[in-house]
């Protein structure tokens, strides 16, 4: 047995890869969309952006460099976010069926959003501000109560606990929502984009605010994923070689629900890719966190980035709902990757 | 020398009493064998001292409380090996075996949570620092030594639980703790396997400083590997001492309400 | 409502094909002058959906479930049989003095009959024909209207007039609605392109295509809609109203109490500058449903258009 059979990072030429492919899926995306803009002249503008020159084609540039790159870069950083919790989730919780929703939190962003529209929220000099603020406010009340409450229930915090409260407290904030949508009147049009999720309309701001989410709370979790690994192997035996386990899942279910209700006060929810990309990264590059979770950040960004660009492509001019395609997409892969998963034995 | 003491061990299920007032202690170079009936409490006992459940009382190692400790400090005095271990992902049999290793980590990235103790126990084995080479040294012992080294690289959905038990025994053997907690790992193996673990334990139990708390209803294994008995009922010790005192007729008499020494005998002349 | 599952993502498209297929199906066979019998001094007429409705006596206690409905019987002057509201309508304000039902697909047949109305007013788009079947068992006429073009609104005004007696008014309005387009028409603008935006930027867009209201008024005052080939209202790309660089926008999005006006707001959408609309600062605002009702005040839309392309 050699010495590198114990491997368990990546090697430098996967991680050159996992760049390259992303910066494809990345130039992909930006040169393709609803309008056909020239490979030469969408990446001539971008390459003129990003050097901070002024434009060149002023119609191409507004439509790459300021529509569609931001949207590609909040629908790149937002898959990541999203896949990461789904698969820190998935490893924590030893439940295939996991992620950044489980816990409720974004059930709970939901909430708050549509309290804002409701009760037209406004913060002081914030404009636009208030259904983003009140959805990452009533994320992060929504952890708070579900965790007083596991906390009530079971000092362990174990992981049954945390799923059953999690999904009667995303049935408890969605029948207060239905409740709220009743009274919306006119409102309720509105409410249903929010829910639906949508990538249109996010701006370089939202890429930034996706940005340093994903460097602060992502980051927190790429520090854990040798207690992933632990809880993914079974929380007793987590415990056995010394893991803090409360400690380790307090840390975790905070970074994901933040993370989470990030994601949610940007582009609403985006069902799916949290649940799917863990599984497809995991099928390809086994289930140690170590490899696992920088590689659910590419493939994430990938599979956002090119789900969206389906959303924006496929039945152009018209534009699919980005939560519709990432389900289609993402089901069809699941069911492939789970027989193919079940053949190998993995 | 004592390595490890329990004194006046309680746990409460809400009204009910698990383990009432045990109190013993573990010297280094001992098996101690904790037997009784099912529901005596024997498994909430050492899943207490393995820090699974609150208890009052104090239990201690080496003079020092485990409550105080941070979780990877007891790791590296008591390392456990479970009754069953399910496994859900395809963790290759190296990569848990690996896991083992976790307490033993350095630096502020590799350290799980509370790992802040640093080297104060001079329980890693006698390396002061901990180079990841040395981790895979004794990973590829501890893979070797239980026999797993074909199956290194396999994932454990593939394993039988024989095989998956044995797994985490090597983890454990990797974790490199001076006592070993083993919650009757044996219980759904057959008798190969069995014997294995037994033999493989004893072996490990031959280092300097080691000592093994066991249990078990196999009164047999109890009698083949203990060099000491503690015999459980109804929460609590109901005798204690070497393996023929502590098991003797009256004593199971008493706890089992059958003679099992006859019954023992009955199924050996069988053979 | 959130789709997170794939479940509920097949849920969604079952429903919205589901919702196609009943629309389609209701929209058959609307015009047909078939040989009602009338009780004698009574009024019999086929709805839009080939239904027949058979009224002893003008309507003196009628319920309007969809906003144009009740924008109808207000406008004949027929406002004060109008016991019950379908929760959307809003026009004229006297309206919101009327009880108001639940609407569309939470209905609550019994709430309608407690009102006791001899007839209910309802849109094909919302309701479903069990509703319509329930109602009628109750022993209530139902008058479906499935108006999709200007002239097919002057025929359920006409119906709505003859129903409740008022066939004279909805002549009037019928001949007022007509002058006020043809005045467009003979006004018409020579060329030039406008973008209906349904809803805002930040709910992904929403733009009203052909076989709208809008669609009919662009072409009334000599416009042509950027979306034209589309059908009906569609979600569109950014991309696309920035590359069709509309002369014109009209927004209908309503202002919900957060952040810019949509006019402000369409003005400082990133990458928009170089649409001639927003450069020329051509948007015209008419948020309260003018042009996406079947109803009178289709006319009031199509002058506000008229005015705004000329300057006035």
């Amino acid at each position: 047995m050699a010495g590198s059979a114990f491997r368990e990072s990546f090697r430098p030429w996967v991680w050159a890869a996992f760049a390259v492919a992303t910066a494809a899926a990345i130039v992909l995306c930006v040169s393709l969309g609803s309008v056909r803009v020239p490979f030469v002249d969408a990446t001539r503008e971008v390459w003129l952006a990003l050097t901070g020159r002024p434009a060149g084609d002023a119609k191409v540039w507004s439509i790459v460099v300021s529509v569609r790159f931001p949207r590609v870069l909040v629908a790149g950083l937002m898959g990541a976010a999203l896949s990461v919790c789904g698969c820190a989730m998935q490893g924590l919780l030893k439940n295939p069926l996991a992620d950044g929703t489980t816990l409720g939190v974004s059930s709970g962003a939901g909430l708050g959003a549509i309290v804002a529209i409701v009760f037209g929220v406004q913060v002081p000099g914030l404009p636009l501000a208030g259904t983003t603020i009140m959805a990452a406010a009533f994320a992060f009340l929504s952890l708070l109560v579900i965790l007083t409450l596991a906390y009530r229930l079971d000092r362990s915090l174990s992981s049954n606990t945390i799923i059953l409260l999690g999904v009667i407290y995303s049935m408890f904030v969605a029948s207060i929502s239905s409740i709220l949508v009743t009274f919306a009147g006119d409102k309720a049009r509105t409410i249903l984009f929010w829910t639906m999720g949508s990538l249109a309309s996010t701006n370089y701001g939202n890429a930034a605010l996706l940005a340093v989410a994903l460097l602060a709370f992502g980051g927190v979790l790429l520090t854990k994923r040798r207690e992933l690994n632990a809880f993914a192997v079974g929380e007793d035996n987590a415990l056995h070689i010394g893991v803090d386990v409360k400690r380790t899942k307090l840390v975790v279910l905070i970074c994901v629900s933040a993370l989470t209700g990030i994601c949610v006060s940007v582009g609403g929810t985006i069902g799916f890719v949290g649940l799917v990309t863990p599984h497809m990264v995991r099928f390809l590059v086994g289930p140690n966190h170590l490899r696992l979770m920088p590689a659910v950040i590419f493939g994430g960004a990938i599979f956002l980035m090119l789900c969206d660009l389906a959303a924006r492509t496929l039945l152009s001019p018209r534009e699919l709902p980005i939560g519709v395609v990432t389900s289609l997409i993402g089901a069809i892969l699941f069911v492939n990757i789970f027989t193919a998963a079940r053949r190998k034995g993995k | 020398m004592t390595m490890l003491e329990a004194r006046d061990v309680t746990v409460r299920y809400g009204d009910l009493t698990l383990v009432d007032g045990v109190s013993f202690t573990v010297a280094e170079g001992e098996w101690v064998m904790v037997c009784g009936p099912n529901g005596a409490g024997k498994s909430t006992l050492v899943n207490a001292i393995a820090q699974g459940a609150p208890y009052t009382g104090d239990v201690l190692f080496e003079g020092e409380p485990l409550r105080r400790m941070k979780p990877p400090q007891v790791a590296r005095r008591i390392g456990v090996l479970a009754q069953s271990n399910a496994a859900l992902y395809a963790f290759t049999v190296a990569e848990v075996v690996r896991l083992g290793r976790y307490a033993h980590r350095e630096g502020f990235f590799a350290r799980g949570g509370g790992g802040r103790g640093g080297r104060d126990d001079g329980c890693d084995g006698g390396s002061g620092r901990n180079p990841a080479g040395r981790d895979d040294e004794l990973v590829r012992e501890a893979i070797e030594r239980t026999g797993l080294a074909p199956f290194a690289q396999q994932s454990v959905l593939t394993l039988s639980g024989g095989e998956l038990q044995r797994a985490f025994l090597a983890q454990v053997f990797a974790q490199d703790p001076r006592m070993l907690i083993l919650d009757e790992p044996t219980n759904h193996l057959d008798l190969v396997y069995q014997k294995r673990t037994f033999e493989l334990v004893r072996e490990w139990l031959r280092r300097p400083g080691k000592a093994v708390l066991s249990v078990t209803h196999d009164l047999s294994l109890a009698r083949a590997y203990g060099s000491r008995v503690l015999l459980m009922d109804r929460a609590r010790i109901v005798s204690a001492g070497a393996p023929s005192e502590a098991l003797s007729p009256a004593n199971l008499e008493a706890v089992y309400g059958m003679d099992v020494h006859a019954w023992m005998r009955d199924l050996l002349e069988k053979w | 409502m959130k789709h997170k599952s794939p479940l509920a993502a097949a849920a969604l498209v079952l429903a919205v094909l589901l919702a196609m297929l009943t629309l389609s199906a209701c929209g058959s066979g609307t015009d047909a002058d078939a040989d009602t019998t009338a009780p004698a001094g009574g009024i019999a007429l086929v709805d839009q959906t080939g239904r027949d409705v058979i009224l002893a006596a003008p309507a003196t206690k009628t319920v309007a479930l969809a906003a144009s409905d009740a924008e109808i019987l207000y406008a004949l002057g027929a406002g004060g049989t109008v016991v019950g509201r379908g929760e959307y309508c809003d026009w004229p304000s006297e309206v919101l003095d009327v009880p108001a039902v639940s609407s569309g697909a939470e209905t609550n047949i019994e709430q309608i009959i407690a009102l006791e109305p001899e007839l209910v007013f309802m849109n094909t788009m919302a309701q479903t024909p069990e509703q319509v079947e329930q109602l009628e068992a109750a022993g209530i006429a139902v008058y479906s209207s499935d108006a999709k073009t200007i002239e097919e609104t002057y025929s359920s005004i006409r119906d709505f007039g003859t129903l409740t007696g008022k066939e004279a008014e909805a002549e009037g309005i019928i001949e007022t609605m007509k002058a006020t387009f043809d005045a467009a028409t003979a006004d018409k603008v020579d060329g030039g392109t406008i973008y209906f935006e349904v809803s805002p930027l930040e709910w992904g867009l929403w733009a009203a295509g052909s076989g709208t209201f809008m669609n009919e008024a662009a072409e009334l005052v000599g416009l042509t809609n950027v979306f034209a080939d589309l059908e009906g209202y569609a979600e569109v790309s950014e991309e696309q109203v920035i590359e069709r660089n509309p002369d014109y926008i009209l927004t209908i999005t309503m202002y919900y109490g957060e952040g810019l006006q949509p006019v402000e707001e369409l003005l400082q959408r990133p990458g928009w500058e170089t649409v001639a609309a927003i450069q020329n600062q051509a948007i015209i605002e008419l948020p309260n449903n003018e042009l996406s009702r079947p109803g009178p005040r289709l006319a009031e839309g199509v002058q506000a258009l008229s005015d705004f392309v000329h300057g006035r």
